[in-house]
């Protein structure tokens, strides 16, 4: 067996550990055997809402920097992305699941997150 | 009789030297029309993805990249019989002719850059002062100081992706110059600054790796994996959607195959 290609790099390990960074983050199919069939659910609910908490910080701090909140807007929205955080938080620990393995691979349009 | 099939070629010809499979079985030519489906028959049912199946796919493809051009398939497509793939040519004739015709003398390199992240982010932080202005953020209320953390992070964030998109279109620049098509991803993981495949002319392949050497030459903090010349995985595009065809092992056409660099640079040495 011949092969013309070729990988040139000095650092194959690095190279490697961020390709296993990719491939832990975006699993091809949800694993939904009966054993774990809840947490496979709990994964592509929980990245989905993510998605959404993660859309509305985005938007808060744009406005935070367009200066079109005021004083006591800043503290509600300060208040609601806490408490979102926290319960995100909370959900992830009881279905064990990490930051990193809540994305999704949508093809040639590339990871939702 | 079970068929693992490599990819289409512009050709309905035999093969003109031996190619060993899968199997070691010998690798042939099924004609449609002008073109071809290039497979080998396999008696064992292939499950997985190994680094051996790996390997002998792109050997294959490679081989039958110096004769003809190549549409190659994904890993594991496998066909129930010559009838099968016959129907499969048919139904995707008009993609696969197109391709072929837009793919001809071409060939495709995947280039990853990995930067210091950390550095930049560090380099980031002190520029804007971040340190310093959260001092007095203990006089705010909690929910004043999470948001107002948050939004530090928020403009640090956009700064890194700022000096990320620079970065990368200082490099699209000299790379995209010997490139007929190109896909880049910025910042998969942190770390990673570049991924990107680009597809190049034969002609040109000396002048896009002279280009990416000047590249690697001038920042040398960043490290940098070059690969190729593969067949182009990336810029065979179907109209017809591919569906499972019955009776087959078959789960999609052209789902692009990501080969392992390790796998490979480990049967080369």
């Amino acid at each position: 067996m011949t092969m013309n290609s070729i990988v040139e790099t000095d650092f194959p390990e690095t190279f490697v550990e961020e390709m296993e960074k990719l491939q832990e983050a975006l699993p091809q199919r949800i694993d939904a055997n009966p054993n774990n069939v809840e947490k496979g659910l709990a994964k592509l609910v929980l990245t989905l809402v993510e998605l959404v908490r993660k859309l509305l910080e985005k938007q808060a701090m744009r406005r935070i920097e367009a200066g079109s909140l005021s004083d006591e807007q800043i503290e509600r929205v300060g208040e609601t992305l806490m408490k979102l955080e926290t319960k995100m938080h909370e959900l992830k620990e009881v279905f064990g699941l990490k930051d990193e393995e809540l994305n999704i691979n949508l093809g040639p349009l590339g990871d939702l997150m | 009789m079970k068929l693992y099939l490599y990819g289409i070629i512009d050709s309905s010809s035999m093969i003109p030297e031996p190619i060993c499979g899968l199997e070691a079985s010998s690798v042939y030519n099924i004609p449609y029309c002008d073109i071809g489906a290039v497979v080998s028959e396999i008696n064992q049912p292939v499950q997985a993805v190994s680094k051996r199946l790996v390997l002998e796919h792109e050997a294959v493809t490679e081989k039958l990249m110096e004769k003809f051009t190549v549409l190659p398939f994904r890993l594991l497509t496998i066909l129930d019989g010559r009838e099968n793939v016959l129907s499969m040519m048919g139904d995707y004739y008009g993609d696969f002719r197109g391709n072929l015709d837009g793919l001809r003398g071409k060939v495709e390199f995947g280039i990853k850059v990995i930067w210091p992240a950390d550095k930049v982010k560090s380099r980031i932080i002190d520029a804007c002062g971040t340190k310093n202005r959260n001092a007095h953020l203990l006089d705010d209320s909690v929910e004043r100081r999470f948001v107002r953390e948050k939004f530090e992070e928020h403009k640090i964030d956009r700064a890194l992706r700022e000096k990320a998109d620079g970065y990368i279109h200082a490099m699209d620049v000299f790379l995209g110059k010997f490139a007929a098509a190109k896909r880049l991803e910025t910042l998969r993981t942190e770390n990673l600054l570049l991924s990107a495949v680009y597809l190049v002319t034969k002609d040109n392949q000396d002048n896009f790796r002279e280009a990416f050497e000047h590249i690697r030459t001038a920042r040398k903090d960043f490290k940098y994996l070059f690969s190729g010349p593969w067949p182009p995985y990336h810029f065979v595009t179907l109209r017809r959607k591919s569906q499972p065809r019955r009776n087959s092992g078959q789960t999609a056409i052209f789902d692009k195959v990501i080969l392992q660099p390790t796998l490979v640079e480990a049967d080369r040495t």
